[in-house]
């Protein structure tokens, strides 16, 4: 199979992160009680929504690759993951700026999103090991995708335990993150979350066809100066010519 | 049903004869109270940091357990023997899960009171406190088993299943502390956020344990 | 309007915004640096292939039907025949 690379998508992409941060910038009020440094919200919130939704697409992708066989829905899951984990770096960032603005400190233990964030990212990021640990490609796309699910499973869970270990401790810092906003914000906001949903996929995209590309010149290598050359393409998660299963 | 009795007793009287697990994890976990005597240079604890140090000790003994407990199915074939027999996979896992629980609440038994003694902690907690420890218990077998299952056939195995195994424990342990602190505290267990942290326990367990009952047979596949 | 007070809280979210456009700059660096590795890759497979081409055509003569032939064809073959033996001097 081949990813193409996406045409419209990255205007899009672009065109709505460019409203979105007009928005945030001339539009939406400044928040009562954090001033001016609430609209790093804008940035942060948006893209941590988005990697954990893309951390459940890929369990979801991974269920589908189990179910099929189709090592697509593998590369898939491996990208989706990939990509989540590159947002989370910049929430992981973000975050660790906005906590540094409001409290002087570079992490606060006090924010459980932000607390809870770093565990699933420390998670995610053990995801790289497991697959290079594994030789055998069926086998690393099966084990990866068991990761991907147990993973999948275990967000939630996590987000519920922090939450809990904190605000009997301590009240929530960033309330405003939850309610409390104006309806203009909420605009802003929205637009944002489209705006990083688009790059999130957008990302996906080009990640896939760069996946399938070099597979391709894999093959071609292969096809050309016989099969004494090693396999082209990638070790982890490569991309076939052909799914077995479903396309 | 006799599949999982079969592995599950062959298991159990393989460590009864040689022994090779939970005397290493309860001599581990021993020498950590000691490391923690020094590391935090305190000689009675309570409340937080008693919790803490138990559990801490706990999970990380479950780690020299977790590494071992598919080494003898990897290296005698017993893998083979579970894909050719007409046998689901998941009797492997149930009884893998059990196995583990099992050394773990052996392991509690002698590392708990050499706790109590060494950090002088109040007694009046430690029962309650076992209720907490065999949720954490199932849990940790749970996701222990799973994830040895994913390292065994991996490369760095006794690299892979630490690494993957933490993260994943870390709602184990927050939930565990939490129901735990209050337990060990200096004026006596307070049992205010009890129900609410043995929920987040059993919720836990249960998600992983249908989570393996769902892709354990993947995971035997060839 | 734009509220921009530029004292301590504005650096911080200016800096926020800089990181995420930083990140985003680096993957496209990232991208631009695999499409030179394929575009590379993509020119060494092309050249093996017509170097594979070229020795099949050892014998246009014998090789072809004959009445297809149209002049651009034969034009083509001999410039084909030019580049060979110009290359089969040059790779050793």
């Amino acid at each position: 199979m081949s990813f193409k690379a996406p045409r419209i998508l990255p205007a899009l992409t672009v065109v709505t992160l460019a409203a979105g941060f007009i928005l945030v910038f001339y539009f939406a009020p400044n928040d009562a009680d954090q001033g001016f440094i609430q609209k790093i919200f804008y940035l942060h919130v948006p893209l941590a929504v988005c990697a954990l939704v893309g951390f459940m697409v890929a369990a979801v992708q991974a269920v589908l690759h189990l179910r099929s066989g189709d090592p697509g829905w593998d590369a898939r899951s491996y990208v989706s993951i990939h990509i989540s984990v590159i947002l989370g770096v910049a929430v992981l960032i973000t975050g660790s700026i906005w906590a540094r603005a409001s409290w002087g400190k570079w992490f606060v233990w006090d924010e459980p999103t932000l607390v809870s964030f770093l565990i699933v990212f420390l998670l995610y990021c053990t995801y790289y090991p497991l697959r290079y640990a594994i030789e055998d490609r069926e086998r690393q796309a099966r084990y990866a995708s068991v990761f991907a699910i147990t993973a999948g499973a275990f967000v939630p869970l996590n987000f519920i335990a922090v939450r809990l270990a904190e605000t009997l401790v301590h009240p929530r810092v960033f309330a405003t993150a939850e309610g409390g906003l104006t309806p203009k914000m909420t605009l802003t906001f929205l637009v944002c979350l489209v705006g990083m949903a688009l790059l999130w996929q957008t990302l996906v995209r080009f990640e896939l066809a760069a996946k399938s590309t070099r597979a391709r010149l894999g093959r071609l290598r292969r096809a050309l100066e016989g099969d004494e050359v090693a396999a082209g393409g990638s070790r982890i998660a490569p991309v076939p010519r052909e799914a077995p299963g479903a396309g | 049903m006799s599949a999982f009795r079969a592995i599950l007793a062959k298991d159990l009287r393989t460590e009864l004869r040689t022994l090779e697990s939970v005397p290493a994890m309860a001599l581990f976990a021993a020498t950590t109270f000691v490391l923690f005597r020094f590391g935090l240079d305190r000689t009675a604890l309570e409340g937080s940091l008693a919790a803490g140090v138990l559990l801490a000790t706990v999970l990380f003994a479950a780690i020299l357990a977790i590494n071992r407990v598919f080494v003898a199915e990897r290296e005698q074939g017993g893998f083979d023997v579970i894909r050719l027999a007409p046998v689901d996979g998941t009797s492997l896992f149930a009884a893998k899960v059990c196995v583990l629980a099992i050394y773990l609440l052996a392991l509690e038994l002698i590392a708990v009171p050499v706790f109590a003694i060494l950090f002088a902690v109040g007694a009046a907690g430690l029962a309650p406190l076992a209720a907490v420890l065999v949720l954490a218990d199932f849990g940790l077998a749970t996701v222990g088993a799973l994830v040895s299952s994913i390292a065994v056939n991996s490369r760095a195995r006794d690299l892979i299943a630490p690494l993957l195994l933490l993260p994943l424990l870390v709602p184990v342990m927050i939930a565990a502390a939490g129901a735990a602190e209050p337990l060990l505290a200096a004026g006596g267990p307070a049992y205010g956020e009890f129900g609410q942290w043995m929920a987040i326990l059993a919720l836990y367990d249960l998600v992983f344990v249908a989570v393996g009952y769902a892709v354990y047979d993947f995971l035997l596949e060839d | 309007m734009p509220a921009l007070p530029l004292d301590e809280a504005g650096k911080y979210v200016a800096g926020a915004y800089v990181a995420f456009v930083a990140l985003l700059l680096i993957y496209v660096a990232i991208m631009a640096a695999r499409l030179e590795r394929i575009n590379r890759e993509l020119g060494e497979l092309a050249e093996i292939a017509e170097q594979g081409d070229d020795r099949p055509a050892a014998n246009p003569a014998g090789a072809d039907a004959g009445a297809q032939e149209d002049a651009r064809g034969e034009a083509e073959r001999q410039v084909f025949e030019r580049e060979r033996s110009s290359r089969q001097e040059v790779v050793p």
